[in-house]
């Protein structure tokens, strides 16, 4: 079963991940994504550019219209995220809870819809 | 690739691929994973050369040649690493090399004499080897991956497809798999009798079960992806069929995959969208896979005591027997399910079919009133929810049905479940 781990960041994580603290954290995140890459159980992850390289995408009236932002009136916004494929939900919740952001602020976890299913 | 008119091979070597891994083990019982990497090897060296060049004479014994002597390399590059590692000056091979076959003397060439194929004969090792890749400390979808690799013959390419993820992460869970069962004391040992090879044999069953319905569930996906799992599974039981072939259950299992099997081409539409049981269209379920599966059940039935598979197996056997959904012998089925649940008590999955099955002979109130002890049993599932929103429909509660039909497709992470559940609730909006 596959889960979608979303991480959030707020300017204030920010700065502790590249702080004095921050080469601690980030070896906390390198044991655990080590962890899920041997078990086979790390599908992808990636982090996201700054929240102000976001451009919000529009069809008005038939025309694409495309516009700055939004920026970072939010407290958080999405900072990555790791796809994990593992054995149960309480498995991909562990691994948020793991991951060292979520001292400071929360991760979601989010099933993957499958593309089967039985007839009823 | 393939010049014209050469053998395809494939459905030789995934033939081939358990004996020869079971007859490879059988000689180096404490490093299943240095034998399963160089099985896969030759197997793959075998599907490079042979279209080509021609199957050899004695296919099982190249194999298990090349095989062998892939083993001894990783063996002494191993061994040289180690020797690298601890700066030791002498470059001694490690105890098992010593005794690898063709060590010292040069490994026979490919397709030459070789020891494995005529000595101890075989027959069991494709079971020991199911056994072994079905070990409990790995979790399931780690049994299902080593089962279809190291029995199957599936490239971790062609696993990782059917799971649909990176073939990087697939390799990864395997050589997991393998580290587990060497840490967990696992070894490879032809079954020998007892309870413990009764619970390995019923860990082997419920593996390919969980394998088959992989697959089954599968509506989509590229060629040998998930679909094919359901093939796979039936092939693997057929397997242990062979070996056993005068063990109920497994005549049950195999009864069960390919009654089930059978209803594939009716269950999904021309939109890929799921077609209930009661409305699929029996003209187009697999006649062959239908006769099999209720000879298989009926002589397994009177052979021996029934036990989940059988049950399983004859409650699918009534409704392949039934000619449309109206004509089907529903009182079988609940008595089938009052056994079933006398023996698997606390299944959940069995008392919400027979909550189904009671609904479909005494009315969907009779199936309601069995309902709320299945949806505490399984609080997070939408199945049961579903299933209370069918019954009330039926029963003509259309705001219930509507409540319960929303949240059925809430809870579900199933696509063609969650479409279907919405289309039957805009159905009943626009009626009722």
């Amino acid at each position: 079963m596959k889960y979608l781990i979303l991480i959030y960041d707020n300017p204030h994580s920010r700065e502790l991940f590249s702080g004095p603290e921050g080469a601690e954290l980030m070896a906390e995140m390198d044991v655990l994504l080590k962890e899920i890459t041997e078990s086979g159980e790390l599908v992808m992850t990636e982090a996201l550019a700054d929240p102000a390289q976001t451009r919000t995408i529009r069809v008005v009236d038939g025309a694409p219209a495309v516009t700055d932002g939004p920026y970072a009136e939010a407290k958080e916004h999405l900072g990555g995220f790791i796809l994990v494929d593992c054995a149960t939900p309480e498995r991909a919740w562990d691994i948020a809870r793991r991951f060292p952001s979520s001292r400071f602020t929360p991760l979601e976890v989010r099933p993957i819809m499958s593309p089967g299913g039985a007839e009823m | 690739m393939r010049s014209a008119g050469a053998p395809d091979v494939e459905p030789l070597l995934r033939e081939l691929a358990p004996r020869v891994l079971g007859a490879l083990a059988r000689r180096h019982p404490g490093d299943f994973d240095s034998c399963e990497d160089a099985v896969q090897e030759a197997l793959l060296a075998a599907a490079r050369q042979w279209p080509g060049e021609g199957v050899p004479d004695d296919p099982r014994a190249w194999l298990v040649a090349v095989a062998g002597r892939r083993l001894v390399d990783a063996w002494r590059s191993e061994s040289a690493r180690r020797a690298r590692e601890e700066g030791a000056a002498a470059l001694e091979p490690p105890r098992a090399l010593e005794s690898a076959p063709g060590f010292g003397g040069g490994f026979a060439e490919a397709g030459g004499d070789d020891d494995g194929a005529g000595g101890a004969p075989d027959e069991d090792d494709s079971l020991a080897l199911l056994m072994l890749c079905c070990h409990p400390s790995l979790s399931e979808p780690s049994q299902i991956a080593l089962t279809l690799r190291a029995v199957g013959g599936l490239t971790t390419g062609e696993i990782a497809a059917a799971f649909l993820v990176p073939e990087a992460t697939m390799g990864q869970r395997i050589s997991r798999a393998k580290a587990t069962i060497r840490a967990a004391g696992g070894r490879f040992a032809p079954a020998s009798e007892g309870d413990a090879r009764d619970a390995a044999l019923r860990a082997v069953l419920h593996v390919l079960y969980l394998m088959f319905n992989e697959g089954y569930t599968a509506t989509s996906g590229p060629r040998l992806a998930r679909a094919e799992l359901t093939t796979e599974a039936i092939r693997l039981v057929r397997l242990v069929r062979e070996r056993l072939p005068d063990d109920g259950e497994v005549a049950g299992l195999l009864a069960l995959m390919l009654l089930t099997d059978a209803r594939r081409p009716a269950r999904t539409g021309a939109d890929g969208a799921l077609v209930p049981l009661a409305d699929q269209d029996r003209s187009r379920w697999r006649r062959a896979e239908i006769d099999e599966g209720i000879a298989l059940v009926t002589d397994a039935l009177a052979a021996a005591p029934p036990g989940p598979y059988q049950l399983q197996a004859a409650i699918a056997a009534v409704h392949a027997e039934a000619p449309d959904g109206d004509a089907t012998d529903w009182r079988q089925i609940v008595a089938l399910y009052r056994l079933l649940m006398r023996m698997l008590p606390g299944n959940p999955m069995v008392a919400l079919n027979h909550a189904v099955a009671v609904a479909m002979v005494d009315g969907p109130e009779a199936g309601l009133a069995l309902l709320a002890d299945v949806e505490a049993a399984l609080p997070r599932s939408h199945r049961p929810i579903a299933v209370r929103a069918h019954l009330l429909e039926q029963a003509g509660d259309v705001a219930g049905a509507l409540n319960a039909y929303d949240e059925a497709a809430r809870r579900t992470t199933s696509l063609p479940e969650r479409r279907h559940l919405e289309a039957r609730a805009t159905a009943l909006r626009a009626v009722g």
